[in-house]
Order: structure tokens, then sequence, then C-alpha cells
């Protein structure tokens, strides 16, 4: 996990691939607690005993990350800058 | 000891930010609101986008008491001190209370805040200044930078300060940062109000600094009047001391770090034997759940649902599995709200649950020694 990180900022400007993580942060007012966003985020996101969401490890895949951000009908989540 | 011969010593910061700014860092002012941020830094920022100015004398912690008295006493050196801090100023005080009344006397513009635990937290009164709801904003940017409101307009950069912060600034204006200095202690200098309530003679605001011992606190408030069992420290955003563990510690961060509390806002309040400490931690809890602006989930059913438990610990309803669930959802409320109501409250609680282990023992076991004497309270 932690392999994976510190390196990548400085891949992406030379056009290799990137295998960064980025933090996925909730917008705790616009969150109705749907729980999209643990279903697709499984290692990452559990839900507490109302269905919101608990953020266990904020990084995620960005790709897996861009679809829950997508998919969450509130628009309660969004991307943090890669790491 | 005049304040230009203190000036001439600083040189390391930028002279854009203005000469208040290295006073006050010279001085090693921080927030009296109860985060103790640098007031320099903050001030440095605000100075730089042009800041409205807003005095928060809310007094919205539970407990609090010291920026009414800071407006019944100093409001002219208020004033002083939030000229100096920008151009456009507003003080925020609760609607039709004597602070509020007193600010629109003195013609200062007065923000209205309506009563709720939350209508004083920084993004509140920010987004109420703007025209919005006194609730807290989920921060884009910081409130200094100018965040946005609601509805994703972008509001002014707006530096929000606590009272007895502003008092400050004016007296360090005025004495110089080594008048400042020369109270309190090297890592929390300065003189600091605390309000002093509950089980004490003469209840009210106490002029001293950190590292005072809680003996000199309740002396200042008049001593006892009752025997005391445990030391409420910062309101709902702090804790709990017991007796035994105040006699041996100062009011101060190095002591109170010990127990994860903090000078905080200001605040201690005194429990006595005749009211047990659950009992009391629960309807203070239950007056928590009803304070929530009711935005974040976590904090709108995570909150009342602590306090539920909390109640049933403190009637000798709960058993061990109640307690554990009450572990649980204490560890789930921080970090999961737009403002940190629910971190504060879950400090507390978990405060309360550390610092009167042995009751919650008792009451386990379906007693309380202390409001039921013993007896069962099952």
């Amino acid at each position: 996990m932690s392999a994976d990180r510190s390196p990548a900022g400085s891949r992406v400007g030379r056009g290799v691939p990137t295998t960064t993580t980025r933090p996925i942060v909730v917008d705790r007012v616009a969150c109705t607690g749907r729980g999209i966003c643990a279903s697709i985020l499984t290692e990452q996101v559990s839900l507490d005993e109302w269905g919101y969401p608990v953020v266990r490890t904020p990084q995620v895949d960005p790709e897996l990350g861009e679809i829950a951000v997508r998919l969450c009908p509130a628009r309660a989540l969004s991307l943090g800058v890669p790491s | 000891m005049t304040v230009t011969s203190t000036r001439a010593d600083r040189s390391t910061t930028p002279s854009s930010a203005g000469p208040l700014a290295d006073l006050l860092e010279s001085a090693g002012l921080t927030g009296r609101g109860g985060a103790a941020f640098s007031t320099a830094t903050k001030l440095r920022s605000a100075l730089a986008h042009d800041a409205d100015v807003i005095v928060n004398a809310c007094d919205g912690e539970v407990g609090a008491a010291k920026d009414a008295w800071v407006v019944e006493h100093h409001l002219d050196e208020l004033r002083r001190g939030a000229e100096l801090l920008g151009r456009r100023v507003t003080v925020a005080a609760h609607r039709g209370t004597p602070t509020a009344r007193r600010i629109t006397a003195a013609g200062l513009a007065l923000l209205e805040v309506p009563h709720r635990y939350v209508s004083s937290e920084e993004s509140s009164l920010v987004s109420l200044a703007h025209g919005g709801l006194a609730r807290p904003l989920t921060k884009s940017v910081p409130i200094s930078l100018g965040s946005k409101d609601a509805r994703g307009r972008r509001m002014r950069p707006t530096l929000v300060l606590n009272a007895e912060t502003v008092w400050r600034v004016a007296q360090i204006e005025a004495l110089g940062p080594d008048w400042f200095r020369s109270q309190g202690t090297l890592d929390e200098p300065g003189p600091r109000l605390v309000a002093v309530s509950g089980a004490v003679a003469r209840p009210g605001v106490v002029q001293t600094s950190a590292g005072v011992s809680f003996g000199d606190l309740v002396a200042a408030a008049g001593g006892f009047s009752g025997r005391p069992t445990a030391f409420g420290i910062g309101g709902l955003g702090g804790g709990w001391l017991t007796a035994a563990e105040a006699r041996g510690a100062t009011w101060s961060g190095g002591d109170l770090a010990a127990y994860g509390l903090r000078v905080g806002p200001g605040i201690v309040s005194v429990l006595d034997d005749t009211r047990c400490p659950l009992a009391h931690v629960a309807r203070t809890l239950t007056y928590a759940a009803g304070e929530s602006a009711g935005q974040c989930g976590p904090c709108m059913f995570g909150v009342p649902a602590v306090a539920e438990d909390m109640g049933r610990l403190a009637a000798g309803t709960a058993d061990r599995a109640t307690l554990q669930r009450l572990r649980g959802r204490i560890g789930l409320l921080p970090g999961r709200g737009a403002c940190r109501f629910p971190d504060g409250v879950a400090g507390y609680a978990a405060s309360a649950l550390r610092a009167f282990a042995p009751e919650v023992a008792a009451h386990l076991a379906g007693r309380c020694d202390v409001e039921g004497r013993g007896r069962r309270v099952r």
C-alpha cells in the first residue's frame, strides 16, 4: 500500500501510468446515507448503524473513487489531490 | 516596557502582514475561544485578504460566561481591539441577551445569533453574516480565506475571534508583549478569564492565568459550597477530572493533557457529592443531542444515541453490552461532521467514562453510590 504512494507524483510528469491513490472526501452536510460509496469502495468505506459512511482508509483507487463520486445520489463525494 | 522597544527586536515577519501581527506573535496570544490557534497567524491571513471581522461574544459553550463579562466590563477596549483587526467589524451575541443589548447601546454593529450550541461556531457565524442560516458549513477552504455558503456562493474572507481574544489584542497593543508574557506559563502566556460555576459560593468569571491551582480558582469563586467530587473542564467540548486528580494538577495545558483535556474556552464547573456524576453527564448529553443543527447524519443520530446509552447507564438499566455499544458509538463520532461538535461530544462522553469509572462499575451492578446513597437503582 505504502509503496505505490510517494513515487507516483514524479512518474505522472513523465507520462508513465500512475498507480497513485486519492483520498475520498465526504461532504457530511450533503450526505444522505444511501450507502453507494460503501458498496463500491468495500475495502475503505463501511456504514454505521444508520447507514452513514465510515471512511476507514481515505486513500482509494482513483478509478473506483471516480465511480463512487459519479454514482453518489447526494453528490456528497469528492476526490482530493493524489498522494 | 514600551511597545516600540519590543517591536524593534523583531524583523523575521513580513511587514505587509502588519506590525500588530508581529506584536501578537511576540506576546504569544492564542484564541481564547477554545481552539488556542495563534492569533497572529490568523490575523496575517485576514489582513492579506482584507477580511471582515466578527467578534464572537456568544459564550456558546456550556458554562461559558466570559464573553458577556468582557462586554460588560471592557467594551471600550473590545471596540478598540476590533478596530485594530479590521475595517468592517461586527460583534456576535445571542439574541435578546444583556450582552446583545450592551453591544447595540454602544453603537457597535450586532450580529444576532439564535440560541443553539452550534450557532456560534465559526462558519455558522460567517454564514449568518452573509444572510444564511446560523449552521456550520462544509469548509472547502478556511473561513478566513472566504469559503462558500450553503448554496455554493463565495463568502467574504472573515476573521472570527473570541471576545476575550479581541480584548487581549487591545491590551497587548497598549501594554506590550512583555506585560502579557509576565503572566501565565511559558507555553501558555498571558492573563486568562475562567468562568467558575457549580458547587462554589460565588459563581462567576475569575481573572487568572494558566498554571493556577484548582484550589486557588475555587477560592477566587468564594470557595466550595459543597463536597467536591469532580471538576468539569471546558464544557461540552472538554471533559472531567476527579476531585483527587484536580488536587494534584494545575489549570494548564501541560497538566490537563494527561487527561486528554485543555484549558480551552476557560470553563471550570464543580460537581458536589449531592449529584450523581453519570446522571449529570447524561443530562448534559441529552441537552447536546438537542443542540445539533441536524445537518450531518453521524451527529443527528449519533449524539442522541450516545445520550440515550449514557442515560441507561445512569439509570442503572445498562449492561456490559450497552457499555460496549456506547464506547463504539462514541468512537464513531469524531471527524464525521461539518463542524467539530460531534468530536467535542465524543471527547466529553469518553472523558466521563474514564473519570467516573468506579461509578460506571457501580451502576452496571445496579447501584448508585451518590444520589441513591448505595441503594439499588433498578
